[in-house]
């Protein structure tokens, strides 16, 4: 676990001191908000239809700079190599790296959440809870490839072409059922397709972030 | 009778092909304990794919390699290790202190705060430990990353090519350094083009010349013509054989 809190720590040390991905991930979501609300007049039924588009597209976007920030400082120095280099296991770094970079979106998300009520005007209800539970699973499938794939992609010199390359065919799925159920919940409508969403939801965070957990010690490797 | 010195690094026809490029060719030697041990060549000679198998980070193609009596890529033996090279491995947005707490709890390193100050007044940076890596001079980042690659008191050290891009007085504190690692009793296994640096602190060495090596021998006694003479001469040959 030492090694898992290790990671975390250092990660959230350098991104509270330098603000690179918060500053840059603030800015395009809050552009995504602002554009689409005063590009579109339309009805309110037709924006509970697109916002969760928009919610994800917001959360998703904004992971990608996030993501790509937190592989680069691996690469700027060598580091991903030297973390290779020592006794810890594979496995726990890419633990470390994915609950770092999960947590960070979540925070983010969480920030970013208040912005998406104001400018789409969502009626809140209990009912809207379940946005925790539906941000935490799409995440999870989100970061849990996008950990694995820019640890693929550090070693290219086209890095952000290649990870968008690998990984947008690969969490389609996810960001599907996100949507989707996001959907249902800002409609107040949690229908029969729900619970069944949510299970597939699970089945993917756990099987992509096992393959990702085993694969990871032969990523590192030159 | 002699009593025989334990081998840390033994390689017995390593091969390593990347595709159809052939990066070693058969490469067989030994690195006593408590050796400084250098590995000239030129670029492309196969100087850094032979330390990544050594380190355990690249497979062989085929061939043996068994570092304190292990497959290096087995990693049982990867505290016992470390490698520097003209690669940092730090983080320029955290303080000195910072970087060696944190690779210091990746190698379960005991007394972990005693520990990091000691090896911080070691390399003469303990009055910079709440500084900023990336306000550091060329110079004292290379005395960090001794600093991070001696927290875990390892008993063997993979050089690559370390020199590359130091100053002066930087190459000569790192110099110094070595020197004392050396005296320590510690195995350092360095790669360089440079023959000056790598006979002045060398026992023994070996030259790599197109993917294969081509000499060994001791370097005690040896002057910088004479192992320059070789060198070249080596190399020339080489040249008229591709």
């Amino acid at each position: 676990m030492s090694v898992i809190w290790a990671i975390i720590r250092k990660d959230f040390q350098m991104e509270f001191r330098t603000k690179d991905s918060v500053t840059a991930m603030w800015i395009f979501s809050l552009l995504i908000f602002v554009i689409f609300n005063f590009t579109f007049e339309v009805s309110r039924l037709l924006m509970l239809q697109i916002s969760p588009g928009l919610l994800w597209v917001a959360f998703i976007f904004s992971g990608m700079l996030g993501l790509n920030r937190s592989f680069q400082v691996e690469k700027e120095n060598g580091n991903l190599r030297s973390l290779a280099l020592t006794p810890a296991d594979p496995g726990l770094i890419y633990f470390g790296k994915f609950f770092s970079t999960t947590l960070f979106t979540l925070i983010f998300e969480a920030l970013i959440f208040p912005l998406f009520i104001i400018f789409y005007d969502i009626h809140l209800s209990l009912l809207t809870l379940w946005i925790i539970p539906i941000a935490i699973l799409g995440t999870i499938g989100f970061t849990s490839l996008g950990t694995i794939l820019s640890a693929v992609a550090i070693h290219t010199k086209q890095q952000q072409i290649l990870l968008s390359l690998l990984l947008w065919p690969m969490i389609t799925p996810i960001i599907i059922w996100s949507v989707k159920t996001t959907g249902d919940v800002l409609a107040g409508d949690l229908s029969t397709a729900f619970q069944p969403v949510i299970i597939r939801m699970i089945v993917f965070d756990v099987i992509f972030t096992t393959i990702s957990y085993l694969l990871f010690e032969y990523v590192v490797q030159e | 009778m002699m009593e025989q010195v334990p081998a840390v690094i033994t390689a017995e026809k390593l091969r390593k092909e990347f595709g159809r490029v052939v990066a070693l060719r058969g490469v067989s030697f030994q690195v006593p304990a408590s050796t400084f041990f250098t590995i000239f060549g030129r670029n492309g000679a196969g100087k850094s794919t032979l330390l990544s198998i050594i380190s355990g980070m690249a497979a062989a193609s085929s061939g043996v390699i068994r570092v304190f009596g292990e497959d290096p890529a087995a990693r049982t033996q990867r505290h016992r290790l470390s490698v520097i090279s003209h690669e940092s491995f730090l983080y320029d947005n955290l303080t000195a202190l910072e970087n060696l707490e944190f690779y210091g709890k990746l190698y379960s390193v005991q007394d972990l705060k005693e520990r990091t100050h000691h090896v911080l007044r070691q390399v003469g940076l303990h009055h910079r430990r709440f500084d900023l890596v990336r306000t550091f001079s060329r110079g004292m980042l290379q005395r960090l990353t001794i600093a991070r690659a001696i927290l875990h008191n390892p008993d063997l050290f993979l050089l690559d090519e370390p020199f590359t891009g130091l100053d002066q007085h930087a190459t000569e504190m790192l110099i110094g350094l070595l020197e004392t690692l050396k005296a320590q009793g510690k195995t350092i296994l360095l790669t360089t083009h440079d023959l000056h640096i790598g006979l002045r602190l060398s026992d023994q060495y070996m030259i790599l010349e197109r993917q294969q090596v081509v000499e060994t021998g001791s370097a005690s006694g040896l002057t910088e013509d004479a192992l320059r003479e070789k060198y070249f001469s080596l190399i020339s040959s080489g040249e008229a054989g591709q």
